[in-house]
């Protein structure tokens, strides 16, 4: 089961399952709950086999997966539930707040295959705005890791926090960018690049086209400030700030509307904070489609190349220090 | 005035069945992704309502006001919509494969946005039998003799909302409404008996006020019948339970749970276009 193989290259859903199963030995109290897409969360075969009796499939029925998980985190269990993400998320979005968030349950909430991720399934299926509607829920935190090892990470921190905790998760393999012996801290930007021209803001799935970008700006002579931010909230403010008042122009990117979410929380910090030229890369305000990533990256204008070039595009603007 | 047309024969129904059944299977193999399993259990279904003389419409004029309405609410079956659709005369047959490619209003799940003769955005499980009711209330409002159809799948009558509609519809007394449920016995990660087994349903429905109807929902014959049956039926919703086979017309499909959502390959299509001959 926890083989040898090193862990980037499994599927993100697969590092769930048995990241779940290693936490589970170590704490009894970690229940796995699932409205019939346990496949897809990757927590079937290996914790259903593993762990039959703390493995509960509620069948097709999301809202009642997400009380029943309160009433569990209320006895002091600690379910981690998962869907697809629209059902994980916006299905359920009256339960989490009043069941888990208002009551400051202990539920760990699963969004499975996020934004353009669900090409293939549509609309119906492809949600671009969770991030955004789970971060303005109080009492949430709200996660969107890059790689397997920061999946990890936040699967152990996720553990041993005491409190609602929403985490997109990608399903399939996803480019290393850290390594095994990361340490995730709920809060904290991660310094990919060093550069005073242009801040990159990005997470999740965005992260590793971020870092292309930034590394072929690099031989342009455009030196980008990456930060990966797994934290969507609480946002890391400071040092967002700290390399904002550095460069004056900030791109963010997220596989996720542009209304909201990563882009959202970056601009209302910066408008209060240190103001400064935001451009916002992802979706715009429309519903998704059947079709593949690079389409939908063309079409709305956040694959490398568009990075990139909004990069430049903040370049031939003044700098702006308010 | 938008009138019943006569059904084709049993045979016919049959041979059309069939016929749609290769559609399914050669859309989702163009696709290379989608699900076939239980679109073809309701693909017996949808001929009936159709074919067999049970809806009335028109493809000249599809949104006639008139016209009864057909709800697919597990959306995730609409390959075995699309082709129906298309052999009624409302899609060309020819973009029938266009399913899931980028910018086709053939969408993965019903998008009546993209593809307006779609009478409900479905493909969120739960939601379109609450739509239903709302349609054949605005009958009742309008003074319109429209039927409403909804075809749910037995994992999606899991969902709390579709219990929600059946109670409201139930209490209200909402006639002019059919929920068909395609009770083919799975759904995603495994069989209703596994996953949450909610027998007895008929006695639930019933419980719930609506008239019910059980029957082998690939007997053409009998799938008239119910229909013909749940037209006489006033002052009370109708619920026809029928048991299907999730795959059904294709050997290696049929009662295999693999299938639920997995495009056949090349080799698998031409295997299973030969047992639809
Ligand atoms: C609200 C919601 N939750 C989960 C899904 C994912 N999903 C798609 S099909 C399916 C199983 C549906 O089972 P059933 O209704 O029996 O369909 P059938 O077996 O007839 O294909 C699930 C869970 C979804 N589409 N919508």
């Amino acid at each position: 089961m926890l083989t040898d193989t090193p862990l980037h290259e499994l599927e993100m859903r697969v590092v769930y399952g048995n990241t779940l199963c290693a936490l589970a030995a170590q704490h009894p109290n970690i229940y796995v709950l699932e409205a019939d897409l346990s496949k897809a969360s990757g927590t079937n075969p290996v914790f259903c086999c593993s762990y039959p009796d703390r493995f509960i499939n509620v069948g097709v029925c999301e809202a009642n997966m997400i009380g029943v998980a309160a009433g569990l985190a209320v006895e002091g269990k600690i379910p981690f539930c998962a869907s697809f993400t629209p059902f994980a998320t916006r299905r359920v979005y009256d339960q989490i707040t009043i069941s888990v968030a208002y009551a400051k349950a202990n539920v760990k909430i699963v969004g499975t295959a996020p934004g353009i991720t669900a090409g293939p399934n549509g609309g119906t299926h492809m949600c671009l705005q969770d991030l955004a509607i789970m971060r303005v829920m109080p009492h949430m935190v709200v996660l969107s890791p890059a790689d397997a090892y920061e999946l990890r990470a936040c699967l152990h921190w996720m553990a041993e926090y005491e409190g609602p905790v929403y985490l997109q998760l990608l399903r399939g393999q996803l480019p290393p960018i850290f390594d095994p012996s990361y340490g995730f801290a709920p809060g904290r930007a991660q310094h990919l690049r060093s550069g005073g021209d242009v801040t990159l803001v990005s997470t999740g799935y965005m992260t590793s086209f971020a870092r292309q970008a930034a590394e072929e700006l690099a031989a342009e002579g455009i030196a980008v400030d990456l930060w990966h931010h797994p934290s969507i909230k609480p946002l890391d403010g400071e040092s967002l700030a700290q390399s904002a008042r550095r460069t004056g122009r900030v791109v963010t990117v997220e596989n996720q509307s542009v209304l909201g979410g990563l882009g959202g929380a970056v601009c209302e910090f910066l408008a209060e904070q240190c103001p400064a030229y935001v451009s916002r890369l992802g979706v715009p305000d429309r519903f998704g489609e059947v079709a593949t990533e690079e389409y939908l990256f063309n079409k709305h204008g956040f694959g490398v190349m568009h990075i990139k070039e909004a990069c430049r595009t903040m370049m031939r603007r003044a700098q702006c220090r308010l | 005035m938008l009138a019943q047309s006569n059904g084709l024969t049993l045979d016919a129904l049959r041979d059309k069945a069939k016929v749609i059944r290769r559609h399914v299977v050669e859309m989702i193999t163009a696709a290379k992704s989608g699900h076939p399993g239980g679109s073809l259990s309701a693909a017996d279904i949808l001929t009936a309502l159709y074919f067999g003389g049970v809806l009335r419409h028109d493809p000249a004029n599809p949104l006639d006001p008139n016209r009864d309405r057909f709800i697919l609410s597990k959306g995730h079956a609409v390959p075995v919509l699309y082709a129906t659709l298309a052999e009624a005369g409302y899609i060309p047959v020819d973009q029938l494969t266009t399913l899931r490619q980028l910018g086709s209003t053939l969408q993965g799940h019903p998008s009546k946005a993209d593809l307006p003769i779609m009478e409900a955005s479905t493909g969120s499980l739960g939601q379109g039998l609450s739509v239903g009711v709302g349609m054949a209330l605005a009958a009742k409002m309008d003074m319109a003799d429209y039927r409403v159809y909804v075809m749910i799948g037995d994992g999606e009558a899991e969902e709390g909302q579709i219990w929600e509609a059946a109670m409201y519809a139930g209490a209200a007394k909402v006639d002019q409404l059919v929920a068909i449920l395609d009770y083919n016995k799975c759904q995603l990660d495994g069989t209703i008996e596994e996953i949450l087994n909610w027998e007895p349903v008929a006695e639930k429905w019933a419980a719930f006020g609506w008239h019910i109807i059980e029957i082998n929902g690939h007997d053409m014959a009998e799938i008239l019948r119910a229909l013909e049956e749940a037209r006489q039926i006033t002052g009370k919703p109708v619920c026809i339970i029928a048991h299907t086979v999730k795959g059904e017309g294709v050997s290696f499909m049929a009662c295999n749970n693999e299938w639920h959502g997995k495009a056949p390959t090349a080799d698998e299509c031409a295997k299973a276009l030969a047992e639809l001959a």
